[in-house]
């Protein structure tokens, strides 16, 4: 029954030649160097389709929306061609039945055939978990085919090869878990233990980060991952650090207030709240539709979605306080001041951005 | 004999859904029908003593696909409470951004949530290409003077960029690709195969089920192209940023860093277009010919449930600014969309039908009960609250303890509360306002705005080309997801009517997109504030109540649509009344207990967005704020 990704393309009627673009292209977006892409290849026609399965527990769907927001591959060649989604309470087609038999409530449609799966695929799937973990009163306040979802999660968890957390909710707990966290709700990770588990946060995260994650799993395992399980490749940088509007920080120009005359030169946000210094997540270099924009871009300072806890750190139009900024030894008043008090003042700026940009690359060596 | 059956999860909804039926085997009748949400995240508690400027974002995530709308009505209701108007600008691009939510949302909820009720990719197989290609063209014949009520605003759209292939090729190639799946056995999200047995699959020829697969799989991939508004204008979607006092997309044309300029009014123009085309030649085109078939060929008119006896809505679409709801109601003095009312016995037909205005005097007739919901209220479960002074205290006690076999009506069965209008519940969501736009236009309670008269032209349109009176077909399932089209393509001309006005206002050299004199805090004064945002949310009526004390929030509350519909009964002195779900289903036939298609095809028909029904309120020990129900308007 599994067959390779070359099979499938295969069988599907797709050439060699369209074959070795999307080998290509998912290199490229697994963030993998184009020396890499004979190594893909070989994976692609060497790897079983790894069948997937994904938890919806107590979360808006937002995951669910960004993934099927996914600009290339499109969503029909990642549910068609790239990974077999047994189970989604969102897109399958079949819903969970329950009746009475005998005494017995018996399982049809949905329920049936995904223990089914898990089952003839031991070991061998792909949990995707969305949505925060409800752990008060027993789990009551998210049930799901008249379980608590805690032990659904359980249950699929069990004999995943391995588990994908997406978005903020299942990776850090989420809104539900902001205070006072009336459902007791814990991310997936504090559930789950004894399996590999990568951290996809991002509220929602950017549809390729999704697809590159799911990809890598399915070609070669465990992408490299920081201590927080969060895959390099997509969470290595600040946005800050990403930024296109980073010259107007290291200048010192900055919006004091929501469509001023710096919000319509696209100034820096950070005076209005922007959270891009302490963020960690792909929205400066991939952005979001292919590049088309993000917040930031947008003129919306940024919230800080993909970070633990983000949403008990408001408000979020006030400027954080008490950051520590690494690498910047004046913080933004000074540089502020620095630039509209000095006549000369985009030699100032220049001066003080190439100090940054100095410190910048002594950080990136070690 | 009765047979009890449980469907949960009901997929392709948004959230955690569980409903129970009690099937009459002999008469294929549903005799006892409970809908019940599985779910409670308690938002609105973590509002409470937060940032009003922050509320937006919190308040978005009750959804993540109707992504927007909560935002929207959250600045709303922000800007309500500190008297804050918006500039005209910021007015143009939240209606692109709603128009852009219906388009999208609407489209999706038909392909890719409710069309695997109607069609199935086994069906498909059966099918022949060149028919197929015969049967699109046919489409397009017969019921494509639909398409005509389409217009461009802009006048820029050159040509149908997406456009129906009707090539015996094409139709191959995907049917082709569905046979690769299907001998796979992998069928993925199609899976398990038994699930297409169902008798009602072979109810459309298989011709329309490969069109409607191959349309299918194209829009799949075309709506992430038709929400870009969201992503120029707000930075993402899901979750695009919203700012009260007006929109953080600063437009300059002066400066390429800016947010927007004509390079990405351009992004936007392109996606009105896609829009216009994939509303007009897919979604409506697949959407009438299977219309037809049920009402007319099988005469499928189940589901019809509440909508006969009671419909409502909030109206939307402000033409231009309005200073506020709650005080002067001046909301409703700008709207274009007059669904803002209550429809009573559209059974009768529209003449017989009668129709009841809602305004700022309405505000106070709207309350919710929690008899057979998983709370308690401190002044006893069977009094209703109005929203200004609702209370949200959870009853874990009362949630049955698991593994669920049935759940017990009798007692409290869902995370839904049952809110109601002037004391009864009501059915919401785009029949609800096709209804009351119609019979408010028919019977000259309103002046008529272009998008009145577009839906009245609709309605009467389709009437005709299925041969039906209105009450007839609109009154059902099918009808339901028809109405749902017909404000799809409603909304695509308005996004190109706002862009329009858009490029206008630019041109005449205003450039503002937020009125920042309230953004600091400080501004706004010590003391109480209470503001309400509205909102024509997809689903149907959506309401947003705030109260500010000082420069934090007191109390939050939403009153969502799937909140309207999906509610556990009550029992008052109007008698003892069902909401939506429960008197859909009770109106719906079944035929194969255990695979109850049918009823999903009527749940389905609402769109169901469980994460949006239960989020909410109040915690015990908080003090509660008190409404005075009498002067809700002159505060």
């Amino acid at each position: 029954m599994g067959k390779t990704y070359w099979e499938a393309f295969k069988e599907a009627g797709i050439s060699r030649r369209e074959f070795l673009k999307f080998a290509t292209y998912i290199t490229g977006i697994m963030g993998l160097a184009p020396s890499m892409v004979p190594k893909v290849v070989h994976a692609l026609e060497t790897k079983e389709r790894i069948p997937v399965l994904w938890l919806h527990g107590l979360e808006c769907t937002g995951c669910t929306e960004s993934f099927i927001r996914s600009n290339a591959p499109y969503a029909s060649d990642i549910l068609l061609n790239v990974i077999s989604l047994e189970y989604d309470d969102t897109l399958a087609a079949a819903s969970g039945i329950l009746y009475e038999e005998n005494g017995q409530m018996k399982r049809a449609g949905l329920n049936s055939h995904a223990h089914k799966i898990a089952e003839e695929y031991k070991g061998k799937y792909i949990l995707l978990v969305e949505g925060g973990v409800p752990l008060g009163n027993d789990g009551r306040y998210c049930i799901v085919a008249g379980n608590p979802y805690v032990e659904e999660l359980h249950h699929y968890a069990e004999n995943a090869a391995a588990i994908v957390t997406t978005g903020t909710c299942s990776s850090w707990g989420g809104i539900q878990a902001a205070k006072p966290n009336p459902t007791k709700s814990v991310s997936a990770v504090e559930v789950i233990g004894g399996k590999p588990i990568i951290r996809v946060p991002g509220c929602p995260p950017i549809p390729e980060v999704l697809t590159g994650v799911i990809l890598h799993v399915a070609l070669f395992g465990i992408p490299p991952v920081d201590e927080m399980g969060r895959p390099k490749q997509f969470f290595g940088n600040r946005i800050h650090d990403t930024c296109y509007r980073r010259p107007f920080f290291n200048a010192g120009q900055f919006v004091e207030k929501p469509d001023d005359d710096a919000a319509k030169k696209g100034w820096c946000l950070y005076k209005i709240g922007c959270r891009g210094p302490t963020t960690y997540a792909s929205c400066g270099n991939l952005r979001w539709y292919g590049g088309i924009s993000y917040p930031i871009q947008s003129g919306a300072p940024c919230i800080g979605c993909a970070e633990k806890n983000f949403w008990d750190n408001g408000p979020f139009f006030e400027r954080q306080k008490g950051i520590v900024l690494p690498n910047v030894e004046v913080n933004a008043d000074k540089v502020g001041v620095v630039a509209a008090g000095v006549t000369a003042a985009a030699l100032a700026a220049h001066a003080v951005a190439a100090g940054i940009r100095h410190m910048n690359k002594k950080d990136d060596e070690h | 004999m009765a047979k009890r059956v449980v469907v949960d999860p009901v997929t392709r909804i948004e959230g955690h859904l569980r409903l129970e039926i009690t099937v009459d085997e002999k008469q294929n009748k549903v005799v006892d029908a409970l809908s019940s949400a599985t779910m409670w995240r308690g938002i609105e508690v973590i509002l409470q003593g937060r940032d009003p400027r922050d509320a937006w974002a919190f308040a978005q995530r009750i959804c993540g696909v109707c992504t927007t709308i909560h935002a929207l009505a959250s600045v709303r209701a922000v800007e309500d409470a500190l008297e804050i108007k918006i500039p005209k600008n910021a007015n143009y691009i939240r209606n692109i951004m709603l128009a852009t939510l219906y388009i999208h949302d609407h489209l999706v909820h038909f392909y890719h949530l409710h069309a695997l009720d109607w069609v199935s990719p086994l069906e498909a197989l059966q099918a022949d290409p060149v028919k197929t290609a015969e049967l699109q063209k046919a489409v397009f014949q017969k019921y494509g003077k639909l398409v005509e009520l389409a217009h461009d605003y802009t006048g820029l759209k050159a040509y149908p960029r997406k456009f129906p292939k009707a090539t015996p090729a094409y139709f191959k190639t995907v049917q082709d690709k569905i046979k690769q799946i299907v001998e796979s056995g992998q069928l993925g999200i199609f899976a398990p195969a038994d699930w297409w047995n169902h008798p009602d699959y072979k109810k459309l020829p298989p011709e329309v089920h490969l069109m409607a697969i191959a349309h299918y799989l194209e829009m799949l991939d075309t709506q992430r192209e038709l929400v870009i508004p969201h992503v120029v204008f707000g930075g993402k979607n899901p979750h695009p940023h919203y700012l009260v006092g007006g929109m953080n997309c600063s437009i300059s044309m002066n400066d390429g860093n800016a947010p927007v300029n004509a390079a990405r009014l351009g992004l936007v123009q392109t996606a009105v277009e896609i829009g216009l085309d994939a509303i007009n030649y897919f979604y409506l085109l697949d959407l009438i010919a299977i219309a037809d078939i049920y009402l007319n060929k099988h005469k499928w008119f189940y589901g019809g449930g509440l909508a006969k006896e009671r419909v409502l809505d909030f109206g939307d679409f402000p033409d231009e600014p309005y200073s506020d709801a709650s005080k002067t109601g001046d909301f409703w003095k700008k709207i274009l969309y007059h669904s803002n009312g209550a429809v009573y016995n559209f059974k009768e037909g529209w003449e017989k039908a009668k129709y009841e205005e809602f305004n700022k005097d309405s505000i106070k007739d709207v309350a919710e009960y929690v008899q057979h919901s998983f709370y308690h209220y401190t002044v006893g479960d069977n009094k209703p609250l109005h929203p200004w002074e609702g209370q949200t205290i959870p009853a874990p006690e009362d949630v049955p303890p698991t593994p669920w076999k049935f759940l017990d009506p009798s007692k409290k069965y869902s995370y839904s509360k049952t809110p109601v209008y002037k004391g009864k519940t009501h059915e919401v969501g785009p029949l609800a306002r096709y209804i009351i736009t119609y019979v408010a236009v028919k019977q000259g309670h309103v002046k008529p705005s272009f998008v009145d008269e577009m839906v009245v032209k609709q309605i009467d349109m389709v009437s005709e080309i299925l041969g039906l009176p209105p009450e007839k077909w609109m009154l059902s399932t099918v009808g339901r997801t028809v109405a749902r089209g017909l404000e799809a393509q409603m909304a695509a001309n308005l996004n190109s009517y706002f862009l329009k006005k858009l490029y206008d206002n630019i041109k005449a050299g205003d450039t503002q997109v937020a009125n920042n004199e309230k953004f600091d805090p400080a501004t706004w004064g010590p003391g109480i504030k209470k503001g309400v945002g509205f909102a024509a949310a997809p689903r149907g009526g959506l309401s947003h109540w705030i109260v500010i004390d000082g420069r934090t929030i007191k109390n939050y509350q939403a009153i969502v649509p799937t909140t309207w519909n999906v509610a556990p009964r009550i029992k008052n002195e109007y008698g003892e009344q069902r909401a939506a779900y429960e008197a859909s289903m009770l109106d719906t036939e079944v035929k194969a207990p255990t695979q109850p298609l049918e009823i999903l095809r009527t749940i389905h028909s609402f769109d169901p967005c469980l994460a949006c029904a239960t989020h909410i309120y109040n915690t015990e020990g908080e003090e509660i704020y008190q409404f005075n129900v009498n002067s809700a308007c002159a505060v």
